[in-house]
This record gives C-alpha cells, structure tokens and sequence, in this order.
C-alpha cells in the first residue's frame, strides 16, 4: 500500500499473475466455449500458430527491425534538430519569442495529419514514415529541453563565470548537462509518440514495418498475425521504456 | 589585487517603485586584506558583493579591481556562494578541476595541483565522490578550493559558511584564515553574524539599510589566532554589536 512504508511484500511473479488470467479467460472465450468467430477474435492458440510462421518466415525480425529503423531514424533527426535548438531558445529568450508562435501553431497538429503532405512530398516508403516520426518527437524534445535549460540552477552559471567561464563553455559544461535529465525525459516521450507514429504512418504510405503487417494481415482475415503484430509493437514500446528508465537513472543529478 | 568602490548607486525597480539597494557606497579594500561586510539583512551587502563580482551592474558609479573597471565576471574574482554550487553531475575532482581545465596548462598538471590541494584539506579520499555524497562543510570546503586552485587573487565569500553548525563554521573558519595567510588573496566576506566578522577580519564594514549604506569601517586590531574567549576578543565584539545598534 501507498500509505505504508513498513509491511514491504516480496514476490517476483506478482506482475504475470494478470496477463496469464487474461490468456486463460480468452482461451475459455474463444477455444473452449466458442463465443465468438475467429476472424472476429483469434484464439491464443491460432496467435501462436501466426508468430511461429512469421518469426520461421524471417516475416517477423524484418519488419520489426524495418519498424525501429523507422523510429530511431526519426528519432536521431528530431535530436539533432530539437536538441540544439532548445539549448539556444532556453538560453536565449529573444529566439524563444522569435519561436514562440510558430512552435505553439505547429506542436498541436497531431503528426498523421502530416501524412498527405509527406505523401505528396516524399512519395512511399521509408522516407515519408520517417518524416511523420519527426514532426511526431521533435516538440516533445523541444519543449523538454527548453524546460531543462531553463531550471538550470542560477548559481551553478555564476560559479562557471567567476571560475573564467565563457558563454560558449556555460552552455556545453553547465546547461548542457544540467539539462540532459529534462532532454532524456523528452526522447522518453518521443519514443513512445514515434511508435505510435510509425504504425500509422506504416498503415498509410509504406509497403513494409509492423502496421503495414497488421494492415494486409487484416485484410486478408489473417487476425491471428494481426495480434501478433499488435503484441510485438507493446513489446518493443515495454523494452524502450526500460532502456530509458535505464539510462535515467545513470542521471540522478 | 585592490579594490575600490566608487560612489556606487543601486536600485531595484518593482511596480512603479524604485528601491534603494545600496546609496553612495565608497570603499577601498587593499590588496591582501581580509575585509568583513557586516549589516542587518536588507542592508545590500551581499549585492556590494554581486557587483563587485561583476554578476549584477550598479544603476551609477564604478568598481575598480586590478585597475580595470569591473564590468563582468572573470576568474580573477572567485565568489563562493551561500548555496552550495558544485556541478552535481561532476565529481570532487572535475569540480574543483573545472576552472583549471578552461586555463591552457597540461591536464597532469592540473591533475596534480588538484590532488595536492585536495590532500592539504583532508578531502582526498573522496576525490571519485559525488557531491550529492558530501556533508555541507565538505562542499564548500570543495568550493573553495575550487577557487583556489582558479589562483583568483580576489576572493568574494558570501555567507559561505551559514549554513553549517557551529563546529563546523568554526573548523572552516580557521582553515579559511590558513588559506588565506598562505596565498594572501584579497579576501571580502558577507556575513550577519559578529563573531564570525571579528574572528576573521583585518577590517569590518558595518552597513545599515533602509537605503544600504556604509555606517562605519571597524579596524580589528588583534593578533591572529584570535582567541574567542579573549577579553580583547570580546570587547572589540561588544563595540561592534554597539555600533550595529546605533541609530544611523
């Protein structure tokens, strides 16, 4: 209980208990007592038969490594551009109030409704995919670096300038990594918006990844590879937000 | 390195109003004296102090240090903070390394005079921690030697030693006048507190407020290590209280 500090519970398999009653009751639902059609929803039984296929078939390890390229290219484009550019709007309130407008105009556009344009722009493919993963992470970034820059402890610039600090060494030796806790909470919004991005982005204007899969799957009443699917993208969204838990906690300033 | 105050002026606007922080401060401080800034809270010493550093701008006259007028901040006037100001991603040893590193010198060098300085204050051992690690007198025991090792010829204490208990302020007190006897720095220091003005400094500049201003310089004449409970001690102490509390 929240309210207690004493009376600390241990037990390592408190956290499967849930998903193997959920398994059980679906299999009950779908295999045992027939409810419903399979292609309204498979059974646990036909899901695994559909990941044996396509993690056999290769099908599987290609589009989710063609997924994640997708992401973290978007992502690596969104750092380089949101990451310098927060430093400098954070540090200087004039290029904020230049920015001000067009950031708060853009940021609320949901990214998919880029799609047509990155269509029309980048034709299909990887490229449009990666553009949507952009202009999905690069405010979250934005905006969590301006945030980090600007906590940056007054007293820690002041020390840098009476210890012979220039700007230049203020803003790479002191704001810089004052910020990165803020910054890495950013990337760990981001990544979680890319994915989302990435699937829509692939149900669109691609021919390969994770929700082009889930989309032909689908159509073809191939449900079972449609759950899988659905499953490996919570995967991978789980795994990266353990990475950046991770790596949060090697920033504990 | 000398410093002089000349006919330093400094307001604050807020709503409309302008308050008077500091009124017609003049004050020249020679080089290698241990000068005491002194005042009720309220009385702008520790903005003298931010001006002098070169953080803030007076609204009209001019600091002189090293016979330069003093516009920014620069290494040769190390401050040393009432909050702590280690770099906390930084360990006790890029710490007090940070201002040595911006200078040109060889990283071993540095490295050494570092451990060295480190040794001399006990703090060795905790060369690899973090400050976040370190009890209150421990980091501003590292931020001074930070400064130090900076060899800024000037440095300006604001209430660095507040916050620690009384054993401790004593301990860091007595070391600071070590330090300062060794490499003769200028040295100012903001404090509110008499025993501790007394204890250290050749000369005290009481100040009142309501606008800040300089009462009276006091001269401590006593023979270092001063000895708390000396009669001298106390007299000097008591006159000081006396001055305080006098009507401006």
């Amino acid at each position: 209980m929240i309210f207690k500090s004493d009376n600390v519970y241990k037990n390592k398999f408190t956290p499967v208990i849930l998903p193997i009653v959920i398994i059980i009751i679906w299999y009950i639902i779908t295999s045992v007592l027939h409810l419903v059609t399979p292609y309204t929803l498979p059974s646990p039984v036909d899901v695994c038969l559909s990941a044996w296929d396509i993690i056999l078939s290769g099908e599987l390890l290609r589009d989710s490594t063609d997924t994640l390229f997708k992401v973290f290219a978007g992502m690596a484009i969104a750092s380089v551009v949101a990451i310098p550019l927060g430093i400098l709007l954070g540090a200087y309130k004039i290029l904020e109030d230049i920015c001000t407008f067009v950031i708060s105009i853009l940021r609320p556009i949901p990214p998919v409704a880029w799609i047509p344009f990155s269509i029309l722009w980048f034709g299909i493919g990887t490229v449009p995919a990666v553009f949507i993963i952009f202009m999905g992470c690069v405010f979250p970034i934005l905006i969590y670096t301006i945030d980090g820059v600007k906590r940056t402890d007054k007293v820690l610039i002041e020390s840098a300038r009476t210890l012979g600090a220039d700007d230049t060494t203020v803003l790479t030796k002191v704001i810089l990594p004052s910020a990165v806790p803020y910054i890495l909470s950013g990337l760990k919004v981001g990544v979680g918006i890319a994915l989302m991005c990435t699937i829509s982005a692939e149900m669109i204007g691609s021919s390969s990844g994770l929700g082009y899969m889930i989309l032909t799957a689908t159509n073809l009443f191939d449900t079972g590879t449609t759950v899988v699917g659905m499953l490996t993208i919570g995967i991978i969204g789980l795994v990266l937000d353990y990475i950046f838990g991770k790596l949060q906690s090697y920033v504990f300033w | 390195m000398a410093i002089e105050v000349k006919d330093i002026n400094k307001s604050f606007k807020t709503n409309k109003k302008s308050l008077d922080v500091l009124k017609d401060i003049n004050l020249n401080i020679e080089t290698g004296k241990f000068v005491c800034l002194l005042g009720p809270s309220g009385c702008g010493k520790t903005t003298l102090l931010r001006l002098i550093a070169g953080l803030d701008s007076p609204t009209s006259g001019e600091i002189i240090a090293d016979g330069e007028i003093v516009k920014k901040p620069s290494g040769d006037r190390a401050v040393i903070f009432q909050q702590y100001s280690l770099f906390p991603w930084l360990t006790v040893l890029d710490n007090v390394m940070f201002g040595l590193n911006l200078n040109n010198k060889s990283k071993e060098e540095n490295l050494k005079s570092a451990e060295t300085y480190l040794e001399r204050v006990g703090l060795i051992e905790f060369r690899d921690a973090y400050p976040h690690e370190l009890s209150g007198g421990m980091k501003q025991r590292v931020a001074i030697i930070r400064s130090l090792l900076n060899h800024a010829p000037i440095l300006l204490m604001d209430e660095p030693f507040s916050a620690l208990d009384m054993q401790n302020r004593h301990k860091l007190q007595e070391q600071l006048i070590g330090v300062w006897k060794r490499f003769e720095n200028t040295i100012v220091f903001v404090t509110h507190d008499v025993d501790e003005a007394v204890y250290l400094a050749d000369d005290i500049v009481i100040m009142d407020k309501d606008p800040g201003r300089i009462k009276e310089i006091f001269h401590v004449d006593l023979e270092r290590p001063r000895k708390r409970d000396s009669i001298e001690f106390l007299e000097i102490q008591d006159r000081v209280v006396s001055k305080l509390d006098e009507w401006g």
